[in-house]
Formats: C-alpha cells, sequence, structure tokens
C-alpha cells in the first residue's frame, strides 16, 4: 500500500469510505476524490449525485470545521459553499417530479493542491536524494559576493568606516509614507561626483546633516564604485580613505 | 574521446549540453553521445564520480554512496524547501506559464510570499506578461529547479493522480 493509499485508509471514520480532514476527501462506490472535485463533477453532469451520500460529507465538515477550521478559514468557507451547492442539487433532485430549475450561475472552484499531493511528495524524494549528491560547482558566485580585489584594505576596515558614519547620521523621518524612489547608479553618479584623485575620508566626503538612510546609500553606493574599479579605499593609521580609482566611469549614468 | 570529454566536464561548471560538447571537441553529437556512455560507464566502474544527466545537460557530481564524507568536508548549507513553498513550486512547474492570481486560487492562500521566496532561490522565474486586463506577470520554471531536483526536464515530473475516479454508472438513489 502506497504511503498515499495508508494515509487515506488511517483516515477514514465511517464505513461508508468517507474521509476527513482535511482537505476532505470522499470515497464512495460512485465517486473517489476531494470535495471540489466532486462539486466540479456534478457541476458538469459527470456524476449522479443521488449516488453520493451527502450526510457523511456534512459530518466530516462539521468534524473539519470543530477540528481545523480555525486554521483555515477560506478554505472552510469554501467547503461550506460548496456543500451548500451538493445539497441543494440533491433535494431537487430528489423531489418527486418538479423539474430542476436552473441554478444560480455557480461558482468555479478549480483543483485544490490536494490534486497535487503525490508531486509535492516525490519533489521532497527528489530533494532529499539530490541532497546526496556534490557538484564541482555548487555554489554560484554572485555578482555581489565577497571576497572581491579591494587592495590592502579588509571588510573590517570598511565596516568601521560605516559605524563612524552610521554615528553621524540623523534618525531618519517617519513621516513620509513614500520615500521617492533612486536607484543605486543615481548615487554612484553622487558618490563619484564626491570622489577626488586626493583620498578623503568618510567624514570629509559625506557633509552633515544626512540621515541614517542616506548613510547606508552612500556606503552601498560606494562599495559597488570600489567593485567596479571606479573608486579606491586604503588604510592610513587606522583610518579609511576613498579615491577614485583607475577605471573611468563608461556611461555618464553611471557616474 | 572518453578522456577528453573527462577534462570538459570535469572544467565544466554548469550541465553541458550534447551540443555544446560537440562544438567544444569538435566532432559530431553522435560521437559525443557514444563518448558520454562509454565514459558514465567506466566511472561507474572505477571512480567515486558519476556522469549525471541534468538540467539539460551532462554533469560529473559524487557517487551518493559517498555522501556523508563529502559531507562533512564541505559541510553545505541545508536548503530544503518548506512544504508551502514546494505546493507553490509544484503548481508553477505543472501549470506554467501561470499568473500569481491563478496560483492563488489553485492553493486556497496567499502565494506571494512563496513566489519571492522561489524567485529568490531562482527556482521560479518571470517568463512573461498575459495580455489580459492588468497584464500579470507570468511564472515559470528554470533551470536551477531542474537542477535541484535532479531533473532533466520537465517531462519527468510525476503524472499527476486523477482527482476524481468515476466508480459505477450504476447508482443507487439515496437519501441525504
Amino acid at each position: 500500500m502506497s504511503s498515499r493509499s495508508k494515509a487515506l485508509a488511517e483516515a477514514k471514520i465511517s464505513p461508508l469510505g468517507l474521509c476527513a480532514p482535511p482537505p476532505l476527501i470522499i470515497e464512495c462506490d460512485a465517486f473517489s476524490g476531494s470535495l471540489s472535485t466532486l462539486f466540479t463533477v456534478v457541476r458538469q453532469h459527470k456524476i449522479d449525485l443521488l449516488g453520493v451520500p451527502l450526510l457523511p460529507i456534512c459530518q466530516a465538515y462539521f468534524l473539519y470545521m470543530l477540528e481545523a477550521a480555525g486554521n483555515d478559514l477560506e478554505s472552510s468557507a469554501t467547503a461550506l459553499v460548496a456543500l451548500a451547492y451538493l445539497l441543494e442539487r440533491k433535494a431537487w433532485l430528489l423531489l418527486p417530479s418538479e423539474a430542476e430549475p436552473e441554478m444560480d450561475a455557480p461558482l468555479e472552484i478549480e483543483p485544490n493542491a490536494y490534486e497535487y499531493e503525490a508531486a509535492i511528495e516525490t519533489l521532497q524524494v527528489w530533494q532529499a536524494e539530490r541532497e546526496q549528491l556534490f557538484f564541482r560547482s555548487g555554489r554560484e558566485s554572485g555578482h555581489y559576493e565577497m571576497p572581491m580585489e579591494i587592495g590592502q584594505i579588509t571588510p573590517a576596515d570598511l565596516a568601521r568606516a560605516f559605524e563612524s558614519l552610521l554615528a553621524r547620521a540623523q534618525p531618519d523621518l517617519l513621516e513620509r509614507l513614500a520615500p521617492p524612489r533612486r536607484s543605486l547608479s543615481e548615487q554612484m553618479g553622487i558618490v563619484f561626483h564626491a570622489l577626488s584623485s586626493d583620498a578623503k575620508a568618510l567624514d570629509e566626503l559625506m557633509v552633515d546633516p544626512f540621515t541614517r538612510n542616506e548613510a547606508v546609500w552612500w556606503f552601498l553606493a560606494l562599495l559597488e564604485l570600489i567593485r567596479v574599479g571606479q573608486a579606491s579605499a586604503e588604510v592610513r593609521d587606522g583610518d579609511v580613505f576613498f579615491s577614485r580609482g583607475k577605471q573611468e566611469p563608461k556611461e555618464p549614468a553611471s557616474i | 574521446m572518453a578522456k577528453a570529454l573527462e577534462a570538459v566536464l570535469f572544467a565544466a561548471d554548469l550541465p553541458a549540453s550534447v551540443a555544446s560538447l560537440a562544438e567544444a571537441l569538435e566532432v559530431e553529437e553522435a560521437e559525443i553521445e557514444r563518448g558520454l556512455q562509454e565514459f558514465g560507464s567506466r566511472l561507474a566502474e572505477t571512480s567515486g564520480l558519476q556522469l549525471v544527466k541534468i538540467a539539460g545537460g551532462y554533469q560529473l557530481c559524487t557517487n551518493p554512496i559517498y555522501a556523508r564524507p563529502v559531507a562533512k568536508l564541505l559541510k553545505p548549507q541545508k536548503q530544503r524547501l518548506s512544504r508551502s513553498l514546494l505546493e507553490c513550486l509544484a503548481v508553477v512547474a505543472y501549470r506554467q506559464p501561470i499568473t500569481l492570481a491563478e496560483i492563488d486560487s489553485v492553493r486556497g492562500v496567499q502565494s506571494d510570499y512563496s513566489i519571492r521566496q522561489l524567485l529568490e532561490r531562482r527556482l521560479v522565474r518571470e517568463v512573461g506578461r498575459r495580455s489580459t486586463p492588468g497584464r500579470p506577470l507570468l511564472y515559470g520554471t528554470t533551470q536551477q529547479f531542474l537542477h535541484q531536483f535532479a531533473m532533466d526536464d520537465l517531462s519527468q515530473l510525476p503524472v499527476l493522480a486523477e482527482g476524481a475516479q468515476l466508480k459505477n454508472d450504476d447508482l443507487q438513489p439515496m437519501l441525504l
């Protein structure tokens, strides 16, 4: 017996073959599948609803409501709508002679993730199996990944310079609900223009007052300029100094 | 041929297609296929490596028998997907190209967080926009998805179970 069939077997709560919850799985002589699938096939007149006992399904739904409905109110509501539709359809079928009236345009219920259960289980197995394989280059180097060649300076030096910059920063104003969008390339242009061939400390480069947000933008742009070779950094007497790099900007937009 | 293939596949950090191998070694694709078969068999007998067909190409990897010592050395970060991410990924894989609204509809829950996570992990990508009002983004799976689940192509996805099976047309009326 497959793990799936076993799970279904364990979940049976009625000799009629009804399983619940979640999701509500129905098993009877006439039909086997989820509630949403039953709803769909009834709507498409592919099944005689008279052959499907609805009472156990309602009981299973109430059980589901008692046990797990709080976790997923939306699917509980959808199940209720589907059940109400099925009950109304069956009630009309049980009337002796009246022709069944046209129902309101019923809502569409898409197949739910239950239909993908087998696939999800398989993917889980494959995922575990794949973890047993090691490829020569499992990790792809991202463009922004350290380490990169930045001369004699270390990331710790840069972090220290950034911390001292943040210490001077003013808190950001909170009133603005939607701060203006800015791009890193624009900020790189601003920073590049502030740099010169003479090495300067961050204290000299950034003029007070500025906010923490601006400090972060400034520093990110500076790092990016170092990465593309348009800025360089050096340490003198424990302080970090920045200057223009050897690489000239290619386009005016990137400076 | 097998030695040349070994050199090229060792140097390649991504799955190499038969066409790219044929171009690199300047031989016909049929010869590459034969060489790969021979090389794969040799590896299976004599090496701790194996040749796998993955994500549309061939790549060398360690034999799973030696997974434990290799893992002890490399200490790989576990990146196993949660069930909700797997569910979202399965829906995208089977119904791609698919919009976020359609994924939500199938799963019955909002999937924007899951999709963002899958995009970050490069398991799904934006593949275009649907030409309907709002021009919603369409999502599909990536080569990384195939690689992460050791699949060669999407046709290897398991066949979905039928949601409903009509068992008997001869139905007996039953009261509610």
